[in-house]
């Protein structure tokens, strides 16, 4: 039920377009980049889907991550704009299934994206490697692995919207974090299990270190703890409120 | 019997006192109504009988149930209208009260009941964010009355509207404990507009209780204390003069 | 009301919106990767630059792709959110002032809010100079004509971009599609400056000034010479277009 009552608090609120439009963008790059420069990539040894990834993910995880930032502002805005959250602390309702909800919405949004995102790839890779071919099992792979990365940073970017009650603040952290972490070396896996930083990952790079069960355990275990976090957050609030 | 119970309920914000140890008594099926000027501690009062933030020292009692361990039972019970009409701006009038009649498993029809109730019928299609002051109140208290629950928490409930919806609202409030039995815990700082409402009275001034009783006990006790009687308004002003006064010479 | 007194109106209007501090932050914030991992700057994999340089650039460059842009968006969506909050934008439409003006002033705080912070980014790099050298027993200072005019430089690039800013601005009433959309044009412009029409997108001439600069610090990296020709005038059109376009806009969507 909280599940579709958080869905019709977003009507009108412009979620849907805004991760439809990160969406388009996103997968614009890679198409751009194609278009104009295609013949330095055709040339490179390597896996196709590879020097697409290694080409364009950067670019597209950073839009995909301020599209996670954007809307977890949009979604909490909501609530504080017209005092909407204070009506629902008089509700018979537990705080922490407003966040799970908004949580599973912006988990379900996200993979819409990133799956229109690697199926664009697929055809970029199709149209314009000769010998390539749809391996629906690394497609799959692929996007659950893109996905589980994301999970950190979705919950870390919702608890930081839950806990400004302005939305420009919210938005200014997210905004510097993923600045700040954009900055970090790439190659260090320690630094790389970061929430904000993870998204950057693609399950090649992993694999290749052999690091990819410890990846994927950390992000989970990254989800879990920030969801206590979130849990625990909803009652000190209410004790400083 | 009593429905709220407050015991030496306080609430202290840094170094200002908000609300200083009152013990309310306010009967079921009753309305009571709370009078105070503006900042009396009227609103944080409220705010703590709903768990919007916590009392420093003291305790209360809904129904005998007590906060913090049976918040959800005593929100169950609640129906709430506090300051500010609290909504979602992107959402219509009627979508805001599906949200909240989903939360409280109440039937569908229990939204068009409110809004007929409140007069908004014809503009539940319309944005929250768009109404005027007047339906903005109206549709705070459309969402308190959803479902008819047995206590009802109003904070100055006819602010910002016209004379004839100021009079429409308050037969309302005055025809809630015969028609659906619950019990009105209403605020208002005009004297004159309580004693057309409310049964019972609390005065409070500067986070103190100044009088509980009937309006019957408030003309009595003004006589006793010298103060004059014939105007009730007159009678309050003096009250909170007089207290004023006795606070100055205290500091 | 003349133009001068307008400023100060609009400043006043600034008071307590910490401000400065919004400017502050991404500028410390950019430093401390820059002093964490000073070491680097000796380490310069073949490229042909002295370390002192290579710090100056890299701790730039943050600034100049990201953070410059990014304060600016801010800062315009706090000009022309400080307005529509609380209705202040009527009031002020309701008083004998011409709209051109108003959104001229507004503009001009913009400017003079990236001049604070182009001051407070120099003063951060000779800070942040100061400390490395100490703990590197190396000299990082370079010569403040040096530092000053290439800092003014990449800000005076982005005063093009302030203005399209501030046009998308009056164009897009919800202030979140505004930011969304201001952030999401900044990350393609690493890979416009590699284009032949870079100079389209005013996005990327911050970093491509800074480009220039690394170019004339080592050589082969990047064009060593701005190329004014197609760029100047470009940049000029951009920049009145833009700022006829919302001095036309302002303001209009609130008279309906």
């Amino acid at each position: 039920m909280i599940f579709s009552l958080e869905l019709k608090k977003l009507k009108r609120t412009g979620y849907m377009p805004a991760f439809l439009g990160g969406a388009v963008l996103a997968a614009a790059v890679p198409l751009l980049h194609m278009l104009v420069r295609s013949e330095t990539f055709i040339v490179l040894p390597g896996e196709p889907l590879n020097i697409l990834y290694d080409a364009n993910w950067q670019m597209m995880t950073m839009l995909n991550i301020l599209t996670i930032i954007l809307c977890a502002c949009i979604i909490y805005h909501t609530e504080y704009s017209d005092n909407g959250a204070q009506k629902m602390a008089v509700l018979p309702v537990c705080d922490n299934h407003i966040f799970g909800g908004k949580f599973m919405i912006t988990v379900l949004a996200l993979s819409g994206m990133l799956l229109f995102e690697i199926i664009i790839l697929e055809l970029c890779a199709l149209h314009w490697f000769s010998d390539y071919q749809v391996q629906l099992t690394d497609l799959t792979k692929n996007f659950c692995f893109s996905l589980i990365a994301s999970l950190p940073t979705i919950i870390l970017m919702l608890l930081i919207a839950s806990a400004c009650q302005n939305m420009w603040v919210s938005l200014g952290i997210g905004v510097i974090l993923v600045f700040t972490v954009s900055v970090f070396p790439k190659e260090n896996l320690f630094l790389s299990l970061c929430p904000f930083n993870s998204p950057y990952q693609t399950l090649a790079l992993v694999t290749e270190k052999g690091k990819e069960y410890i990846f994927l355990v950390t992000c989970i275990a990254e989800t879990i703890l920030l969801g206590i976090a979130a849990h625990k957050l909803e009652h000190v609030r209410r004790y400083f409120s | 019997m009593n429905m709220i119970e407050t015991n030496n309920l306080t609430k202290i914000y840094g170094n200002f006192t908000a609300v200083n140890g009152i013990n309310l008594h306010i009967q079921k099926n009753r309305i009571y109504g709370f009078l105070g000027p503006n900042g009396a501690g009227k609103s944080t009062t409220m705010k703590l009988f709903l768990g919007l933030t916590q009392p420093t020292s003291g305790n209360f009692t809904i129904d005998n149930k007590t906060y913090p361990k049976e918040r959800i039972q005593i929100l169950k019970m609640i129906g709430c209208f506090i300051e500010t009409p609290a909504f979602y701006g992107n959402l219509s009038g009627e979508e805001n009260l599906e949200i909240i009649q989903k939360i409280l498993g109440l039937p569908k029809q229990s939204v068009t009941d409110a809004l007929e109730l409140v007069g908004l019928t014809q503009f539940k299609k319309r944005l929250a964010k768009k109404y005027s002051l007047g339906m903005k109140q109206r549709l705070g208290l459309a969402g308190a009355l959803l479902g008819h629950p047995p206590i009802l928490i109003l904070d100055e409930p006819t602010n910002g509207l016209d004379p004839v919806g100021i009079h429409e609202i308050r037969s309302l409030i005055r025809s809630l404990p015969k028609q659906f039995n619950c019990t009105v815990l209403v605020s208002s700082h005009l004297l004159s507009e309580v004693e057309l409402m409310a049964d019972d009275i609390g005065i409070l001034n500067h986070g103190r209780l100044l009088f509980e009783g009937t309006m019957e006990q408030l003309k009595e006790n003004a006589k006793a204390n010298g103060l004059p009687t014939d105007n009730l308004e007159d009678t309050f002003l003096a009250m909170i003069d007089a207290d004023n006064r006795k606070r100055g010479q205290v500091r | 009301m003349n133009f001068i007194s307008l400023i100060g109106v609009e400043l006043t209007k600034l008071r307590r919106s910490k401000i400065i501090l919004i400017l502050l932050t991404p500028v410390v914030i950019m430093w401390i990767p820059s002093i964490l991992n000073a070491k680097i700057n000796f380490n310069l994999q073949g490229i042909p630059i002295t370390p002192e340089h290579n710090f100056f650039i890299q701790g730039f460059m943050g600034m100049a792709w990201f953070m410059i842009p990014a304060s600016l968006l801010i800062c315009t969506t706090l000009l022309v959110q400080t307005e529509r909050n609380h209705k202040g934008f009527l009031k002020m439409l309701s008083l004998p002032l011409s709209s051109t003006k108003l959104c001229l002033a507004k503009f001009t705080i913009l400017l003079l809010l990236a001049t604070v912070q182009m001051v407070m980014s120099i003063g951060t790099y000779y800070l942040c100079c100061a400390t490395v050298s100490q703990l590197q027993n190396y000299n990082f200072i370079l010569e403040p004509l040096y530092v000053i005019s290439n800092v003014l430089q990449i800000y005076a690039g982005a005063i093009p971009l302030a203005a399209v800013f501030w046009m998308i601005a009056t164009l897009i009433q919800a202030p979140v599609f505004f930011v969304g959309t201001g952030l999401a044009s900044l990350v393609p412009s690493i890979l416009m400056i590699n284009t032949k029409f870079w100079f389209l997108y005013p996005m990327s001439y911050p970093f491509y000034l800074l480009m220039t600069a690394y170019g004339k610090a080592a050589e082969g990296i990047y064009e060593t010479e701005i190329a004014w020709l197609p760029w100047l005038p470009t940049a000029m059109l951009i920049t009145i277009t833009a700022l006829a376009i919302s001095c036309i806009r302002f303001g209009v969507s609130e008279r309906r």
